[in-house]
């Protein structure tokens, strides 16, 4: 892999060479790279194909749902159930035990979501998903109703129960797309395809975010934006940008990037130690390894 | 007959787009600012219809009243339903997203003749899907035979010899599709044109109504936007102030002659469509944001079955 080294802690973090091994090509716009432990399978999602996909090492990928809504962001809760941002469904659903679809969230306030692009669970069993309007408005993908009916664009939070949904986000949002908790999950971050920004908040006990701060500013005129966003174990941010993704230390300060062809979506830690990478760019999804494992998904 | 136009409403940012009279009010886009606006002559007030259109350009009613509109920026023609939703039906062509829809009429059978150009502005999102190779007009159709319910939906191609069409009409008997065909520049010619249409609603081979010039200051800007009057001729917007005659309305007959040119306030102008209890008024919107209205100019507009 090509990188961009511009802080010398950057080879402590992700090796001096890390690989990039493709594993799935031809998609239209890949998203949602989620590891499931149990199976040691990836889960990921062609956007524009409308279909999640699974794929395990040595025997291949397989449909999981098609069509899918034209699902995005994808994990699991802490019963080991895949939620996922539908996106252009403008739900957020998860796929039960027995292979059922339970749609947890439609409205809010009385009013259709827009679409729901990113998501998180934290470990008490609430989900937070980043609410954006792409999904009814670009080409190729069709949601069943296109009209946007709320203004604020946001983070939602879903309370462990499944009873509360709070709209716990609403300020300097243009294109709110991924977010992740630190390994202590005191902070969540989020950043903003359209501002180039990770901005932090301080994870409250109710659940609620305050301290509303700028993390990190992307810089680069390649191809990307932020996008997908994960934390490794440590606290370093990994984040899509222009070129690849951005490696971020706890403190905001750029390590360095890891270039990957193509432009590049999102990430999801994998395979038995958490220390692989799986990245999905439009039309591919790569592996790569690194030195410090991630937080795991579940 | 001079025609006076007012200004009665904007300015909004960017291009206002296209006009369909509702009954009582004039609808009108800002594709700029994502809105279908509603304008009543009595209040003389414009007021926000639809929001978050996505770059939604042309507009027009079908036979039973259902709202179509060209949505640049998602790149597909969709509906306004009446309860505030509003829904793709068929986004495909041979199983290519096409380009960018513009223009906009629908037939009597509910039809949806668009016009499918280039456009510089691209789409919402990351540019996934190539353009087609053609820019041509298309057609979204609902076959009713196949499925009793809803229906199943397409898309067709209508025009095979365009590059560049802007603007689309049917004469009053729907035998006749008009299209103002060609881009700014020197590789294209600007005209109009007259297909005539078959019964499978194919389209044969044209005749040239109309062509626009060039000259030292550069290409004429040629039709943007057209309605039909009540005596089947067709009101046709164009032009612009850097070059040739400016910014004019025509009306042109069926067969071509040029019944009358009037000058057009600003620059720019986008379409036209008459509007008002008797149809008696010409509503014109323009690039710059603006949308002008002409009163007591002697013609009405074509009131269509539906």
């Amino acid at each position: 892999m090509h990188i961009d080294l511009v802080a010398p802690g950057l080879e402590a973090v992700i090796g001096k060479n890390p690989p990039l091994d493709r594993i799935a090509y031809g998609l239209l716009f890949g998203e949602g790279p989620v590891w499931d432990r149990r199976t040691e399978q990836l889960f990921y999602v062609d956007i524009l194909s409308n279909t999640i996909w699974k794929w395990k090492r040595g025997v291949g990928k397989e449909i999981v749902l098609h069509p899918s809504g034209y699902a995005d962001g994808m994990t699991f809760d802490i019963e080991g159930r895949l939620v996922v941002a539908g996106w252009s469904a403008r739900t957020v659903w998860r796929l039960e035990h027995d292979g059922s679809i339970r749609t947890l969230v439609s409205h809010y306030q009385g009013q259709k979501l827009n679409t729901p692009n990113d998501i998180v669970v934290k470990s008490d069993g609430s989900i937070y998903w980043t609410d954006m309007a792409g999904g009814l408005m670009i080409a190729g993908m069709v949601a069943p109703d296109l009209q946007q009916y709320r203004d604020a664009l946001g983070v939602f939070r879903l309370s462990p129960n499944g009873e509360q949904v709070d709209f716990v986000v609403d300020t300097n949002c243009v294109a709110p797309n991924g977010l992740a908790f630190t390994p202590d999950e005191k902070i969540l971050y989020l950043n903003d395809s359209r501002l180039g920004t990770i901005r932090a908040f301080d994870v409250q006990p109710d659940g609620s975010l305050t301290g509303e701060r700028l993390f990190h500013k992307l810089s680069g005129d390649e191809e990307g934006v932020a996008d997908g966003m994960k934390v490794d174990s440590v606290g370093n941010v990994y984040c899509t940008g222009p070129g690849g993704i951005h490696v971020i230390d706890s403190g905001g300060n750029l390590l360095g990037r890891m270039r990957i062809p193509g432009h590049c979506t999102n990430m999801g830690w994998g395979d038995s130690d958490w220390r692989s990478l799986y990245i999905t760019t439009c039309d591919s999804v790569w592996r790569t390894r690194v030195n410090i494992p991630g937080v795991a998904t579940w | 007959m001079n025609w006076t136009f007012e200004k009665i409403a904007g300015p909004y940012q960017g291009s206002c787009g296209g006009l369909a009279w509702d009954g009582q009010a004039m609808l009108f886009s800002t594709i700029s600012e994502g809105c279908l606006m509603r304008f009543r002559p009595e209040s003389e007030k414009a007021e926000v219809f639809r929001r978050y259109t996505n770059r939604v350009n042309g507009i027009a009613f079908g036979p039973n009243g259902e709202l179509y509109g060209c949505q640049e920026g998602g790149r597909r023609v969709i509906e306004f339903l009446r309860d505030g939703s509003a829904v793709v039906h068929a986004h495909l062509l041979d199983g290519k997203v096409h380009n960018y829809p513009g223009d906009l009429v629908v037939d009597r059978s509910g039809r949806v003749w668009f016009t499918d150009p280039y456009h510089p502005v691209p789409s919402t999102g990351v540019q996934i899907f190539p353009l087609l190779d053609h820019a041509s007009v298309l057609r979204l159709e609902c076959d009713h035979t196949r499925s009793a319910v809803r229906g199943t939906w397409s898309i067709k191609r209508v025009t095979f010899d365009t590059v560049a069409p802007r603007a689309v009409l049917l004469s009053p008997d729907e035998k006749i599709l008009y299209v103002a065909e060609g881009d700014v520049g020197e590789e294209s010619v600007r005209e109009l044109r007259a297909y005539p249409v078959r019964d499978d609603g194919s389209v044969g081979v044209h005749t040239v109504l109309h062509v626009f010039g060039s000259d030292y200051r550069g290409t004429h800007r040629g039709i943007e936007g057209m309605c039909l009057d009540s005596d089947g001729n067709i009101v046709a917007v164009g032009g612009w102030q850097r070059s040739g005659p400016g910014p004019l309305v025509h009306v042109f007959s069926p067969t071509g002659a040029v019944l009358e040119s009037h000058e057009l306030p600003g620059d720019m102008p986008v379409r036209c469509a008459f509007g008002d209890q008797d149809l008696d008024a010409l509503y014109v919107t323009t690039a710059k944001g603006l949308v002008y209205r002409a009163r007591a100019i002697g013609r009405k507009g074509f009131r269509s079955a539906h």
